[in-house]
């Protein structure tokens, strides 16, 4: 960092979109105030007293962000040049320490603000509030389009996540593993609770998480430890309960094996390229299309409903959109998101080829209609792969567009997922995570530093005397996230 | 006649489930009479005995528990037979000695104790040590002089066959209260097979070793398995109340055409 | 031909992992598309004779010329000696019923452990012709009867005594002389006791000593045809000829019977469920080689032929075999030209299960398993289970509410409730015990049904048991049941039956839209039937060991086991038609490769 750099960051990095960036910046962010929280926050600290951790649980930060550019936007450094970076070679890792400084900089902005206010009382925020302080992000349609047309790196991080729960589910279970998964549940729960969305839907199912979890304590209580508990588990729970439900007891089933699960953290990165294999017999293709695309084919696309939506870029900013086909214009400039009606278009190409030309070979079938060429190519290449495909319509009318940016932000490490309309979501990062001072302390006990997801509210003394502010850094730490 | 046991074990069930049965019981009810059969115990001769009992025992209370704790539990059968609600009761038993490692089970007021060592195999099956202990239900008479019988069934646990002992008590103690019970002891890890002391003073009335009884089934599957003409036939026509009456509608409930022929 | 050397063994997980799901396995309508398949008890019996040499020999045979009186067979094993005694009477036309509830047959046979006696045979001849109002010897293993097809018996009566041949066709539309109504096992009506074969080293194998009666009676209607031939017209009368012998079966008609077996045997329906599944999952991971391209061709062409050739008149069968045939050229064309991955027949499987009918689908399964002897032979021996369904009182009631939600789904997705979910029930008439269906709202009897649904009973239990458990979170099984004890036969075959996958068949039986046709080809594929020919919703005709080797076949001690043991999917055989008086000799001279031959 020379000041010339300096200089024109400050030059174009306010600008974001609309400077010019430079080219060894590797993470391009923005972000905004709560105002609420900002105001509140100020006024606490400035007058010696600690903010109400309620505040922190309804909105989990005083800032943020609204976009976090890497891979090449605007001038900064292609993705290709972090591929061999040791720091950052993991998808997404230098978009997330961007985020993690940022969270840095709010606690430390709002105490010099507080101090600048009022020196004389001001305290710097309690450690417990400051652990439990994250950042936000509101996101919307624009994360569809990485999961349509980056299959292969999604196929990677479901696959890894499913290849580590696969290992769990094979572990015979302790009486020591079963007390975790106990005080974790116990965790989730509550966090659960803690949870506040404006969502009508959103509450719905935290609600029928939280209500389906103490049958389960229970049960967890009683079993026996047998070799398949952890089978039986998710068998159960995906008989029985809500998909959140389901899924949150995969999720803290992987938190019981640090040693198992980890270690798929280096395979979340991918070489991406989808390539034709032409000299595959053209039935050998539709085979492959009705066995592993058949969730393709089940659809009836002559039904409105299901070809109701088109996805679009509108001219504002670029930003992705969703119209109505039959009501509003733009659909001749779809995007092509919709997989599932590509596929079964070419299905139905191929079939009618194949009834006069019985044994021709994919590249003769292209020849004839070159524009399959894309969508063959994407299904030789994902065929062979398992977890790459999502396996929706994405015309459909019922389609929820939130499933999809929930998937992102799940692998992103989101938590408090708020809904504000159907496809625009508010979250937070890094709450509960450690701080910048516990990091610098380096920590002996990476298990323990890492056990911070689900983050519960403190528990703070709000009856702040003045004369006890003079060390307020003893918060209640063991309490957000703690559980050792 | 002789029949098969899978011929004695179905009427059985049958006959029972037309006497009121839930099926589970039934099927519970014919594994302990034809198990005895089997062994040439006389389950058929005593189920004859005890039939009409059974027949005009209406009464659906189950069995109660009176008292339980950890490794103890006290139950009340009504009065039932031990063939219509035993089995739960040593159930309650086999849990108890699984977690504690021995447990008691006393069954008060019941009827036809006898053919509870079915089900005792049953336990024993599954890896329990267990052996029940009664005196006869007869009223000790002391102007007959009927002397007070004592019986001791054990199983080693997987054993599909008891240890038997019957035998005559000569001293009969004072306090001898009529005794309609059943005691039960199933242990998970200790042998509890019968043998009699020696210094006692008893007459040893019956006394059935394995190896004798496994004799009895060998001969059993060979030849099949003799019963009561008279007996067989009033099971088989107990078990036709299962049965429903022919219609038209009914002949075509079985799906098959008038003629067959092709 | 050994095929040891390359076969790729799994491990205990890779196998478990290729297992379909059960959810899938279970259903009513899978089960009810099955084919008989290499480990059907009628292939695995012929594979045993020839293995182990078996004989049998004609000990007595005393007919009058209307084929009317006594013939006894003599079969030796390596272990044991055993009879076939079969009585042949004349039966009144008006009289010949195959239900249940008949009295009288054109025979009636039973198999005998050891030798026959004067005594036993009188013993014999005065109770097995009355069935089961006989009372039968502890001694006879099977007891069974059979009625003649008229039509089939009298043209071919007609054609031999002539010194013709019969049609080939007339047995593809009726592929036998006789047809079996019952055979009895497993201690009815005092025959020994299943109990009795377990140690038998002959007979251990469920429903292996039904198959061999039965394979008996159809060596005795060929011997019976030809002796009436001959009886009729000493001069003129041939032999039938060794393709028609072989694609000659015997019938067998089947009603609600079959249905209680297969609910009250859980652990067997596992049994045989599971090795078949556990055969296939190993299949699915063998690499293919040119060589299994060219055998899974050629078996497919033959079972298309076959197919094609299968005829019957309920519509839905017949849209059943067209949509399978219909689905096998491309299937051809696919596997001819499709490289030779080592997961191609995982693939095959998956592409069948996503885009061909259940009979296409569990044709291609039956196929495949016919690839691999070596694997798949082995699990014949794993078709018997000592069967015990038992309670574990000291599980806590919360671990049983989970294991029913998590293997008993199924089970609690149907509202019982809606009157087309509790529409039938099952009950046993007094007409001799014939199990029959009821409509509920309409028929008497609903006071007697027969507890066959499994479904409304699991879910009746959950009930009872999520609200004992309201007030008893932490109650064990024994406790929740000593105060509801009417649960206990369902609790201790859900505790039994939880551990295994394929025990349980997935339905309703209460259902209107059930159909029981299922639940009969279900047991009929294991057995080995073929030519399902339904003739109502509740009745179906198979036929059994058409294509099978002939006795003389397996005395003959056969070198080539495989080749012996390729029968399956029998074809109409090519007869040379010509009834010129001077060359009978000449019309014998079938194309044996043409019935089920491929190698």
């Amino acid at each position: 960092m020379d000041d010339a750099l300096l200089e024109q960051m400050a030059a174009n990095v306010p600008l974001q979109e609309a400077g010019r960036q430079h080219p060894r910046l590797l993470v391009l962010s923005r972000a905004n105030r709560s105002l609420r929280n900002f105001a509140s926050f100020l006024e606490a600290l400035s007058s010696g007293q600690q903010p109400d951790p309620e505040w922190l649980t309804r909105v989990g930060y005083l800032y943020r962000t609204t976009a976090v550019y890497g891979n090449g936007k605007f001038g900064i450094a292609d993705y290709d040049r972090l591929k061999d970076n040791a720091d950052f070679h993991r998808p997404f890792s230098a978009q997330m320490l961007g985020v993690y400084l940022l969270r840095h900089f709010s606690i430390q902005q709002i105490e010099h603000m507080a101090r600048a206010r009022a020196p004389e009382t001001a305290a710097p925020l309690a450690t417990s509030l400051k652990r439990y302080l994250g950042i936000g992000n509101s996101t919307g349609l624009g994360m569809a389009p990485f999961l349509i047309n980056h299959p292969q790196l999604v196929q990677r991080w479901v696959e890894s996540r499913e290849l580590a729960l696969a290992e769990v589910t094979a572990q015979v279970p302790g009486e020591q593993e079963r007390s975790r998964l106990l005080a974790l549940l116990k965790r989730a729960e509550t966090h659960l609770r803690q949870t506040v969305t404006d969502d009508h839907e959103q509450t719905l199912r935290n609600q029928a998480t939280v209500a389906s979890l103490p049958e389960l304590m229970t049960w967890l209580e009683l079993v026996p430890l047998s070799p398949e508990l952890w089978q039986e588990l998710i068998d159960w729970s995906h008989q029985q309960h809500g998909l959140e439900a389901q899924e949150l007891v995969n999720t803290l089933l992987l938190e019981l094996y640090p040693s198992i699960v980890d270690r798929y953290e280096d395979l979340m990165a991918v070489e991406e390229s989808l390539e034709l294999t032409p000299d595959m017999p053209l039935v050998h293709l539709k085979q492959v299309i009705e066995t592993h695309y058949d969730w393709a084919l089940r659809v009836d696309f002559s039904l409105a409903e299901n070809r109701h939506w088109f996805w679009y870029r509108s001219v504002e900013k670029e930003e992705p959109r969703l119209g109505v086909r039959d009501t509003e214009a733009g659909a001749d400039k779809e995007m092509k998101l919709a997989i599932a009606p590509r596929d079964a278009d070419t299905h139905a190409a191929i079939s009618q080829y194949l009834e006069d030309h019985p044994r021709a070979l994919v590249v003769e079938f292209l020849i004839q209609c070159p524009r399959h060429k894309d969508i063959v190519r994407r299904i030789q290449s994902m065929a062979s792969t398992s977890f790459g495909e999502i396996r929706a319509n994405l015309w459909a009318r019922d389609m929820k567009p939130m499933h999809l940016l929930r998937t992102k932000l799940s692998f992103f490490g989101a938590s408090r997922f708020d809904p504000k309309s159907d496809r625009w979501v508010r979250i937070t990062l890094f709450q509960g995570a450690p701080l910048v001072e516990e990091l610098n302390a380096e920590p002996q006990d990476p298990v323990a530093f890492d056990d911070w997801s689900f983050p519960l509210a403190p528990q703070i003394a709000r009856t702040v005397l003045p004369e006890m502010t003079a060390d307020p850094r003893q918060g209640n730490t063991t309490t957000v996230g703690g559980m050792s | 006649m002789k029949v098969s046991y899978n011929e004695l074990h179905g009427l059985c069930r049958k006959a029972f489930q037309a006497m009121g049965f839930e099926d589970g019981d039934a099927g519970d009810a014919a594994d302990m009479v034809a198990w005895m059969q089997l062994y040439e115990l006389e389950g058929l001769a005593a189920l004859n005995r005890g039939l009409r009992f059974l027949l005009e025992d209406t009464d659906e209370r189950p069995p109660e528990i009176v008292y339980a704790d950890g490794d103890l539990a006290v139950l009340d059968s009504h009065g039932h037979s031990v063939l219509k609600s035993s089995s739960l009761a040593l159930e309650l038993g086999f849990a108890k000695a699984r977690a504690r490692g021995l447990a008691v089970i006393k069954i008060q007021h019941c009827h036809n104790r006898q053919r509870i060592m079915g089900y005792l195999a049953r336990l024993a099956g599954r890896g329990m040590n267990v052996t029940a202990f009664w005196r006869n239900a007869q009223d000790v008479d002391e102007a007959v002089g009927c002397p007070m019988i004592e019986q001791v069934v054990g199983f080693r646990a997987n054993s599909s066959v008891p240890e038997i002992r019957v035998y005559a008590v000569r001293e009969v103690p004072e306090e001898n209260e009529p005794n309609d019970g059943i005691t039960l002891v199933m242990a998970n890890h200790v042998d509890l097979l019968p043998s009699l002391r020696s210094d006692y003073d008893v007459d040893l009335l019956a006394c059935h070793e394995e190896s004798k009884l496994l004799a009895c089934r060998q001969r059993a599957m060979q030849e099949g398995i003799e019963v009561d003409d008279e007996l067989w036939s009033r099971l088989k026509a107990l078990s036709t109340r299962l049965l429903v009456e022919a219609t038209e509608d009914s002949r075509s409930g079985a799906g098959a055409g008038s003629t067959d022929n092709d």
